[in-house]
């Protein structure tokens, strides 16, 4: 049986990915997979990096005297709070880079950063400066002797920029040059600066997207915290001996997730830290229009078929629709308007609207809102395609960007191959065991968190469950549906799937739902 | 057992993780500088003389001005670069000519510069020259500097003055 072609072949990085991310998805049942929450894991690890820093501050002293030997009594002297809080507060920031380092790349792999959502990557890229000026300057608090390589590198690296005519290095090139208010405002700047930064950031980042996932699943927030807090205990953070600009620290241990720049600038120069950090921000910057790629053409709107009940609206993952006035003489108030920048071409908005059905006898069959390069008319003729051998066969939705459908078409098994699962209107599914007559239907998405167009398996699975509205009809028999949310390259598990469906198909009785394609209203070309 | 694997590979992937950060959160070590070497800092805050000495006006310009405004000087804002050597044993460690910072060039010039070296017993001999003249330097200094691994000295230019300041050990 024919499989439509995939509009977008997931790359051979992207299948490497999927193939890496396997096992933690079997240890943590697909939708707990850290991978599929790494930005929000990152947001999490901030939170607890938050909670215990206000910890640590309230025993601070923002002074030269003050600044090492405060930590220093929270290390040692209050080693069962303070010393497990401050290790804490390390090892989250630290997790936090882990985090968004994996992020950015996953992201880049899998595509995520085109088109559209070119908006998302470029208000991210500065976060990733956010996040080193947070560590750097948290170690400036401490005051040790990696503090004074951090400060004393960090100074030179500014007067590489022609901005200051004093020197800003000239401020630590001896005990006497260091001022107590140096921790004020560095602690200032920490505390306050930097997290009120972050927080709007973090806010332009997501701005552009609806329902943005800001918290990791519970247990993911239990079992990183509890790794973190096993690490703090096993091996808590000390400082090293206090700063002294009369002595140059002949060993560090460094923290390479934060302060790589520094023994980098101390083998290469400041120019050459200041090109990689620049060219880097650009390069990355840059990458949603690297190389310069046709786009997917945008959702549109059919007013004759739209009612302005505003599905579409609430489901695109993107907000990329807008429900405005009606403009055309029918009796609605309102109609759907895509804006075509925020449109990623996913299709939920077709498989979210009620006029999307494959039972009306119109020809073409149109929509109220579909994909110009994949309608509704495009839909039907895909399940009516093998339609004369569909009694008793298995029919297959698939997703562009999850599990390749089409690698386990058979000739009992008929695939097709959507943008995005969530783009299968409800009725599509009754259309395919009701009239064309298909023994069952599987839909296979991307695994559980980790929808490529983001809502697409949540938004199929409520439709299912009839929790989201269009609701799949009662009348569907649901034992002659499965859902299997798996990762591109685990094909395998769905081949396996999809054969205990097959054999569990052959033991249920034929219902009524099973009848003649002929005799329950079939299109209306196939009628006459 | 299918459970029981489950949560051996949380635990692995956790552990993992944990392993990722405990390998890289405080090291491996670095050594800013070379085993066995110190540090001399080289800090110079200086205003050197101007390129044009200040002149007194004439009664005739005195009068072609405002009222409030008949000073009976006038200097030109621009500073002459400043020469700075630096020789330790008698090889040219630094050789700058560094210009005074402002738009117009008319403030100090500032240098700061970090040079490891092997520790020891050094002659330093800091050579200066701040005015316009194209030879020979304005001030001169020679100082014993002795430096033991870790040790950061700082040789202090200021405007009038120049120090060499050693760690105090005690």
């Amino acid at each position: 049986m024919t499989t439509p072609a995939m509009r977008t072949m997931p790359g051979p990085a992207r299948r490497l990915l999927a193939r890496l991310e396997l096992p933690l998805s079997r240890a943590f049942e697909g939708v707990h997979n850290p991978m599929h929450h790494l930005g929000a894991l990152t947001i999490f690890f901030f939170y607890v990096a938050l909670v215990t820093g206000i910890y640590l501050f309230i025993f601070y002293r923002t002074s030269l005297e003050g600044a090492w030997a405060s930590v220093e009594y929270l290390t040692r002297e209050q080693w069962y709070a303070g010393g497990i809080m401050r290790s804490l507060h390390r090892y989250a920031s630290d997790a936090a880079v882990i985090t968004l380092g994996l992020h950015i790349v996953r992201e880049m792999i899998r595509g995520r950063h085109k088109g559209p959502r070119w908006f998302s990557w470029l208000t991210g890229v500065p976060l990733i400066w956010v996040v080193l000026w947070f560590g750097i300057s948290g170690y400036w608090m401490v005051w040790d002797e990696l503090a004074q390589y951090v400060a004393v590198s960090s100074a030179r690296l500014m007067d590489w920029l022609p901005i200051f005519t004093d020197p800003m290095s000239r401020n630590f090139i001896s005990n006497e040059a260091v001022s107590s208010r140096l921790f004020t405002l560095i602690a200032f700047i920490h505390l306050v600066g930097l997290p009120i930064v972050a927080v709007l950031a973090i806010w332009f980042h997501l701005l552009r997207v609806r329902r943005p996932r800001i918290n990791p699943t519970r247990k993911l927030m239990l079992g990183s915290l509890a790794a973190l807090l096993v690490l703090s205990v096993l091996m808590p953070v000390y400082s090293h001996p206090p700063a002294d600009l009369d002595r140059v620290p002949l060993s560090l241990d460094i923290d390479w997730f934060y302060l790589a720049i520094f023994p980098l600038m101390s083998v290469t120069s400041e120019g050459f830290v200041w090109l990689v950090a620049g060219g880097g921000t650009l390069v990355l910057a840059a990458l949603p229009w690297l190389p310069p790629g046709r786009r997917t053409p945008a959702a549109e709107v059919h007013l004759p078929d739209c009612t302005g009940c505003g599905f579409c609206a609430e489901d695109c993952p993107y907000g990329a629709i807008d429900m405005v006035e009606r403009s055309d003489e029918r009796n609605f108030k309102l109609e759907a308007k895509v804006n075509p920048d925020l449109c990623v071409s996913c299709g939920i908005c077709t498989g979210s609207c009620p006029s999307s059905s494959p039972f009306r006898q119109r020809r073409p069959l149109t929509t109220g809102i579909e994909m110009p390069h994949f309608t509704m008319e495009d839909f039907r003729e895909q399940i009516d395609v093998a339609a004369d051998k569909a009694r008793g066969a298995l029919l297959v939705f698939g997703c562009d960007h999850g599990p390749r459908v089409d690698r386990v078409a058979g000739p009992r098994t008929h695939t097709v191959s959507l943008p995005c699962v969530g783009m299968i209107p409800p009725a599509g599914i009754d259309y395919a065991m009701r009239s064309t007559g298909y023994s069952g239907v599987a839909i296979a998405g991307c695994e559980g968190c980790d929808c490529h167009h983001r809502l697409g398996d949540d938004f199929t699975r409520q439709r299912i469950e009839r929790e989201r509205q269009p609701g799949l009809r009662r009348r569907v028999p649901r034992e002659r549906l499965l859902t299997v949310w798996t990762k591109v390259g685990d094909e395998h598990r769905l081949e396996q799937r999809l054969s205990d469906f097959s054999l569990h198909l052959a033991e249920l009785p034929a219902g009524e739902e099973q009848s003649n394609s002929r005799q329950t209203g079939r299109r209306e070309e196939e009628v006459q | 057992m299918k459970q029981l694997a489950r949560h051996a590979g949380q635990l692995a992937a956790w552990a993992l993780f944990l392993v990722v950060i405990a390998a890289f959160a405080a090291g491996p070590a670095f050594s800013p500088v070379p085993e066995g070497h110190g540090e001399l800092k080289i800090s110079m805050a200086h205003l050197a003389e101007r390129i044009e000495p200040c002149r007194q006006l004439t009664e005739e310009e005195r009068q072609a001005l405002p009222p409030t405004r008949r000073v009976t000087e006038v200097c030109e804002r621009g500073r002459v670069p400043t020469l700075v050597r630096v020789r330790l044993d008698g090889e040219l460690v630094i050789d700058r000519r560094v210009r005074a910072a402002g738009w117009q060039e008319d403030g100090r010039a500032y240098l700061l510069e970090f040079q490891p070296l092997p520790a020891g017993q050094y002659q330093l001999e800091l050579s200066l020259r701040d005015s316009p003249r194209a030879q020979g330097y304005d001030m001169q200094r020679r100082f014993q500097l002795a430096l033991e691994p870790g040790d950061s000295a700082l040789l202090e230019i200021g405007d009038g003055d120049v120090a060499l300041r050693l760690p105090d050990r005690n």
